[in-house]
């Protein structure tokens, strides 16, 4: 009887194999029970496309998911869609490890503009090359400022008023640091330092100060000793070690959140990604701004798109696309958003009446939202993690008083050039002779 | 076996002959799988490595043999800096946990109650995986919040960030490793004190040797094949372990936690540059290799191994 059993389960399993099978890496960086979501998401799609069947495949950080890609790619398994940071879709382009979107969206009857014109306009930049699409938006954040109404009523500020520009932000720095004998009881200002966060943030900063920070339209350059990122990183050095509002050296983003919810951080800075998990958290009342700015309103984009490798069957590749569009169609962004804090890249996804109604309960998603207009590229290049590592190993030197940050950004672009000169050499100074 | 049984007959000289093939045969025969393991696992990766060490190969130009990777690596900073701060932690971590791990020994050496409770609590670092421990460790390290400093200010010394200032990011790595494995080492040291005889001690003794001069004259001299063994094992350890550094501080900051493990993972995984990552495999490995022989040569020189 019992085998009788398993012989029918299997035929029917069997049957049910008809369906294309398909795989999808997703990374979760950001705190939060995000793996159980797409999960359950998964199985959603699942029993809504009985002819496709998803295998969720959790991949680790973004840099784990990026080498796991790479690896199955040259394995010659590559899998049929991955939630791929979105700086790092300029070098699959590169690296011709990618499928170009645009003959999936023409066969949909679309234009590749018209399709890019429902995301966000921030987010086309890294979704895109050279007027094509590579990737899909899927979730989105930027650089936040967070701030604790308490610290602020204890300091004399007004919570209602963040601070807006750079000087407002140092002076309430300042004012929010409190000592006691030897040690500090509360800083004025925290931020993660650590790699990958130190470049994401800096990056912003010195957007703010009137830069571009990397070529947008090219991978093989960045502007670490422009004026514009010397400003920037000498701003977060007067923040250390001037108004010595900010500690000494790098500060991993559990001691900044840490120190956030126990009070002893006035401000922070954070991906808006974390806004669910700080909502979780922070057991006092806080309040989110944009990250102040110097010379103009600017913060640089994070998060992932969906991407296609190349390598799959076309029939693999046509059921990962209806999972891609049913992955960042207005609902189910919506959904994710409310659920993780990131902000939904799919524009529409504001005009459902749940997100309305959420987007009010919540001012502290407004902001980010709002901050979207000002929203930049996420440097992407040749070499991306070596590129930031180089000038986030120079913003660690300056922060903990090693380096001047005019000597940290020299050797920063001196070493950032010599990782991206074999790509450099082969395109920008291969000219005709 | 039909036809082994059919050649009972026959003259003896071919049997003789026959006899001295087959033990031959049977004998590659067996070894063949555990050979075909090593060659596929050990030799042929070993092979690939040093091939992709001398294989040059540019952006989208075509790959061409040299030695342009060792040239390029000689000539990395980053490199130079991962070899410095192994060297420290090598230092920094082989010497104190072999002397903890000495004294831990020689002081639990006798079995009562109180010491195999203190032997447990001294080995069960140990059990702890290593990625495990360096999570651990995270929290016992954060800035102000954590166990360390929370203790730390109770005698007036103020927050200090372990993992985040590179004067003090290396030593708290070593610290964690001492802790880890001075446990282990001491095991290997216990079983050593076992197998010195009693009489040798209660002789000297007699003669009135006091303590520390039984230490240095009897103790010592016998442990030395395990002293040589676990110097090898520590030696290795130095070298291949790198979980506490990518949870903990991912080589930073400003690379001052960066190990040559590490240095290859970064230039194997993040800056995909197989031919580097592969030079310094081999230059590393080379160097292990060289040292264990030399270090276990010379300390056998001086071993009294009983008989």
């Amino acid at each position: 009887m019992r085998f009788q059993l398993a012989l029918a389960a299997c035929l029917l399993t069997g049957a049910a194999h008809a369906a294309t099978d398909i795989d999808l890496f997703f990374p979760v960086s950001v705190q939060g029970k995000l793996a159980n979501e797409m999960a359950r998401l998964v199985e959603v799609f699942n029993k809504d496309h009985p002819d496709i069947h998803v295998t969720p495949v959790y991949s680790g950080s973004y840099d784990d998911t990026n080498l796991k890609t790479h690896a199955a790619i040259q394995a010659g398994k590559p899998p049929a869609v991955v939630i791929m940071s979105a700086n790092f879709v300029r070098e699959y382009v590169i690296s011709d490890e990618i499928v170009q979107l645009d003959p999936l969206i023409e066969k949909d009857g679309m234009t590749e503009a018209a399709f890019m014109d429902q995301f966000w306009p921030a987010l086309r930049l890294n979704a895109t090359e050279d007027g094509h699409a590579y990737g899909v938006p899927f979730h989105n954040s930027t650089p936040l400022l967070y701030y604790s109404v308490d610290a602020f009523k204890d300091a004399g500020l007004d919570p209602d008023h963040a601070p807006v520009t750079w000087q407002e932000w140092i002076d309430a720095a300042t004012k929010l640091t409190k000592h006691e004998g030897s040690t500090t009881t509360r800083w004025g200002l925290m931020m993660p330092g650590t790699y990958d966060y130190c470049g994401w943030i800096t990056s912003g900063l010195a957007m703010s100060n009137g830069g571009e920070f990397y070529n947008t339209g090219y991978g093989g350059e960045v502007y670490y000793t422009q004026p514009s990122t010397i400003g920037a990183v000498r701003f977060l050095d007067n923040m250390v070690h001037k108004a010595k509002a900010m500690p000494e050296g790098v500060t991993d983003t559990n001691a900044v959140t840490t120190a956030f919810f126990q009070g002893r951080a006035g401000m922070m800075i954070l991906s808006t990604g974390s806004l669910s998990f700080v909502r979780d958290n922070m057991k006092t009342p806080y309040r989110t701004a944009f990250l102040p700015r110097s010379l103009v309103n600017a913060a640089p984009i994070g998060g992932a798109s969906l991407i296609l490798p190349k390598g799959n069957s076309p029939e693999r590749q046509a059921a990962a696309w209806v999972l891609i569009k049913w992955l960042t169609s207005p609902e189910i962004a919506g959904g994710w958003s409310r659920f993780t804090g990131y902000f939904a890249p799919r524009i529409a996804a504001y005009d459902l009446p749940e997100m309305k109604t959420f987007i009010t309960a919540h001012p502290d998603a407004k902001v980010a939202l709002d901050q979207l207009v000002y929203a930049r590229g996420w440097f992407s290049t040749y070499n991306v993690v070596g590129v930031r590592k180089a000038l986030e190993d120079g913003v660690q030197a300056v922060l903990s008083g090693r380096a001047t940050p005019e000597a940290a950004m020299a050797k920063a672009q001196q070493e950032a050039d010599a990782l991206m000169r074999p790509y450099v050499e082969q395109t920008a100074l291969k000219v005709p002779e | 076996m039909v036809a082994l049984t059919g050649t009972t007959e026959r003259p003896v000289i071919r049997t003789r002959v026959r006899g001295r093939v087959r033990p031959w045969l049977t004998a590659y025969a067996l070894l063949l799988p555990s050979a075909l393991f090593l060659f596929g696992f050990t030799y042929w990766p070993v092979v690939q490595v040093i091939r992709c060490s001398l294989t040059v190969r540019g952006f989208r130009g075509a790959a061409h043999w040299g030695l342009q990777n060792y040239a390029r690596l000689f000539n990395d900073r980053h490199f130079a800096t991962a070899v410095v701060n192994n060297l420290i932690y090598a230092a920094g971590t082989i010497i104190p946990s072999l002397v903890l791990a000495l004294l831990f020994a020689v002081a639990l050496k006798e079995t009562t109650r109180l010491t195999s409770v203190l032997r447990t609590l001294v080995a069960l670092p140990m059990l702890i995986p290593l990625v495990a421990a360096a999570s651990l460790f995270a929290f016992i390290f954060l800035p102000n919040a954590g166990l360390l400093d929370h203790y730390l200010a109770k005698i007036g010394i103020a927050e200090t960030n372990w993992l985040g200032d590179p004067s003090l990011a290396l030593g708290s790595i070593i610290a964690i490793t001492v802790w880890k494995n001075c446990g282990y080492y001491m095991l290997f040291f216990l079983a050593g004190l076992a197998g010195i005889p009693q009489d040798l001690l209660d002789a000297a003794k007699i003669d009135g040797a006091g303590p520390v001069q039984r230490f240095f004259r009897i103790t010592l001299p016998l442990l030395g094949p395990t002293l040589a063994f676990v110097l090898v094992i520590a030696t290795l350890n130095a070298l291949t372990q790198v979980d506490h550094i990518i949870v903990l501080t991912q080589g930073g900051p400003s690379d001052a936690t960066a190990m040559i493990l590490f240095y290859i993972y970064q230039q194997a995984h993040q800056n995909f540059d197989v031919g580097m990552a592969s030079a310094a495999t081999v230059v590393s490995v080379g160097f292990l290799f060289a040292l264990s022989i030399v270090s276990l040569r010379s300390l056998e020189r001086g071993i009294h191994y009983e008989t």
